[in-house]
């Protein structure tokens, strides 16, 4: 089932709706985010995910990880986390 | 005979002691506005400007036929297609954003003019509202012999009766600033924060900018509004003198709300057509000098001089000089389909001013527009490119503001969740959030654009949003004016080939 999410991507100027499945892997939610931002935010390898405060292992699927729909989420640069 | 100065306060202080009914029931607080106090409170309330309806009608009768007289002279079809390509873009934006709002400000003055607490600010909301029904059929008039020509400009009129996101936000800021508005918040949200600290002085910016783009039938347009809302402006003032007396605090959370929602609609209106769609050797300033000079100094003084503070958030306010605008104009370009005006691209000169007028987080949003030209380079100029060169993710919206999500700096958004009474809304900034919790009935049953997606009462599908909800046509949906035929941008083509 889908999870509809608030996404926002450093560097981007506004949030995007991303609609997350359960069985995707949180590093596969974070570069639908960073697909869906590519017109004004280059593509990077060296980013990870923050959910809740917390760095998030991108192994974990987005049911793992434990998302909520209506939530935020943040794909930072690497140096960040 | 009387003089004029013996005459008009008769005219105007016509009050009657109720001997039938009371006081209360004639002047509601739901409708008159808190606090209520009886009317010996009010009876001191005097405009600094005065006028009968007979020096009114003449006045308004003369500004008429000049406006008029310039439009026969200057205001034909050829001459407003030899404006510059992104100035007629800025003269699209506000022929939609501004009629139909200045009619819901006849519905507001008009309450003024019956629940207003005193017979000489009744008065002048009754000249305040025909100042508004002048302000929405001037602008309807002007504009619509251009829908023949561009049916962009068929926005005029159509733009409110549309669920596009953009009419969305300005809706749920008219309908609680004007229509459904007490007459006392009215008056101090329309008459003394959008008015005296933002129209009146917008609309001097404003004829300026026309004039710097040879639109001479513009500037003379606004610069005749802009004298009547100086009139009508003047009865925020009066009612905010006796509301300090009795419940400053209140006084200062409607100054505190008010300013941070005009200043919400009036940065993406005044600061997108200032800083991209006028162009470059035509802008006199930018936008952040223009607020310094025109708004924020004079917003300070009023408020020294009425020992209020500046709001809580002036930070932030300060910090969005900077940014907020950029921000929102390139997620606009990058989903440029979902208006109905065209967009420009910043050229590496426009970058070069932006960033010597922007040098705080400039670096930031040059890299979009690196990003957006690479784009371009990449796919190549042509209508039938466009799509390519365009988001395709849904955009995000405040559950407050109703604009996109573009609160803060790319480094780091602003937006925050909330949980209340087991739904969730998020909000772009800290002060859209804290109006949010100030009122929460007031604002908590509103769908933003998302919502009503996800509710399945909008598609999904965005070209069908586009069409089915937005009421775009492919004729009217916002393009690249060049379709990214830049000169410039061939030349980096040509030589990082």
């Amino acid at each position: 089932m889908a999870i509809p999410l608030y996404g926002f991507l450093e560097g981007d100027t506004l949030g995007l709706l991303v609609l997350a499945e359960e069985g995707e892997t949180v590093l596969e939610l974070a570069r639908k985010l960073q697909d869906a931002a590519s017109i004004r935010v280059a593509r990077s390898n060296r980013v990870g995910l923050i959910y809740n405060g917390k760095a998030i292992d991108p192994r974990l699927t987005v049911a793992q990880a434990g998302f909520e729909a209506m939530d935020r989420f943040d794909v930072v640069w690497r140096d960040k986390l | 005979m009387l003089t004029r100065e013996e005459w008009l306060p008769l005219a105007r202080k016509l009050d009657w002691d109720f001997t039938y009914v009371r006081e209360e029931e004639v002047f509601p607080e739901v409708i008159s506005g808190h606090p209520w106090l009886p009317h010996t409170e009010w009876e001191e309330w005097e405009e600094s400007f005065k006028t009968s309806y007979r020096e009114y009608v003449d006045n308004q009768y003369e500004k008429d036929m000049a406006v008029y007289a310039v439009r026969d002279a200057v205001g034909r079809l050829e001459n407003i297609q030899k404006l510059a390509a992104p100035w007629l873009n800025s003269l699209k934006v506000h022929a939609a954003a501004l009629p139909l709002a200045e009619f819901t400000g006849v519905i507001g003055s008009l309450r003024g003019a019956r629940f207003g607490r005193d017979s000489a600010w009744r008065t002048m909301s009754t000249f305040g509202a025909l100042d508004e029904y002048r302000h929405t059929q001037i602008p309807l008039l002007l504009f619509h012999q251009l829908v023949r020509w561009d049916s962009q400009f068929d926005w005029a009129h159509k733009f409110y009766h549309t669920n596009n996101w953009f009419a969305v936000a300005a809706r749920h800021f008219f309908d609680e600033l004007t229509l459904g508005q007490n007459a006392i918040e009215f008056a101090i949200g329309t008459n003394f924060i959008l008015e005296t600290g933002f129209t009146n002085l917008q609309f001097v910016g404003l004829a300026s900018l026309a004039r710097e783009s040879n639109d001479h039938m513009f500037e003379r347009m606004v610069t005749s509004i802009q004298t009547d809302e100086a009139r009508h402006a003047q009865i925020g003032h009066p009612v905010l003198t006796v509301l300090m007396k009795h419940d400053p605090e209140y006084v200062q959370f409607l100054l505190d709300k008010w300013f941070w929602r005009s200043w919400r609609l009036f940065s993406i209106l005044t600061g997108v057509s200032t800083d991209y769609l006028t162009a470059l050797d035509q802008r006199p300033y930018s936008f952040k000098e223009f607020m310094e000079e025109w708004i924020i100094d004079q917003y300070l003084r009023t408020l020294d001089e009425f020992g209020l503070k500046k709001p809580w958030y002036w930070e932030i306010f300060e910090q969005e000089l900077d940014i907020y605008h950029h921000m929102i104009y390139a997620s606009a370009y990058t989903y440029r389909a979902t208006l109905w005006f065209d967009f420009v691209m910043p050229s590496p000169a426009d970058r070069k001013w932006l960033r010597q007028k922007y040098p705080k987080y400039w670096d930031d949003m040059d890299a979009v527009w690196e990003q957006v030209a690479k784009r371009w380079r990449t796919i190549g100029p042509g209508a039938a490119n466009e799509s390519a060169v365009h988001g395709t993710a849904m955009p995000t919206f405040c559950d407050l503001c109703q604009l996109p999500l573009s609160a803060g700096t790319p480094r780091k958004n602003t937006a925050t969740v909330l949980t209340r009474d087991g739904h969730k809304y998020i909000f772009c900034s800290e002060p859209c959030r804290w109006i949010f919790l100030r009122e929460p009935e007031r604002y908590a049953n509103h769908k933003d654009v998302v919502k009503r997606v996800l509710s399945g009462e909008a598609p999904a599908q965005l070209p069908n949003l586009l069409t089915e909800y937005f009421r775009l046509t492919p004729d009217t949906w916002g393009k690249d004016v060049n379709h990214g035929a830049y000169d410039w941008l061939a030349a980096q083509k040509k030589s990082t080939a």
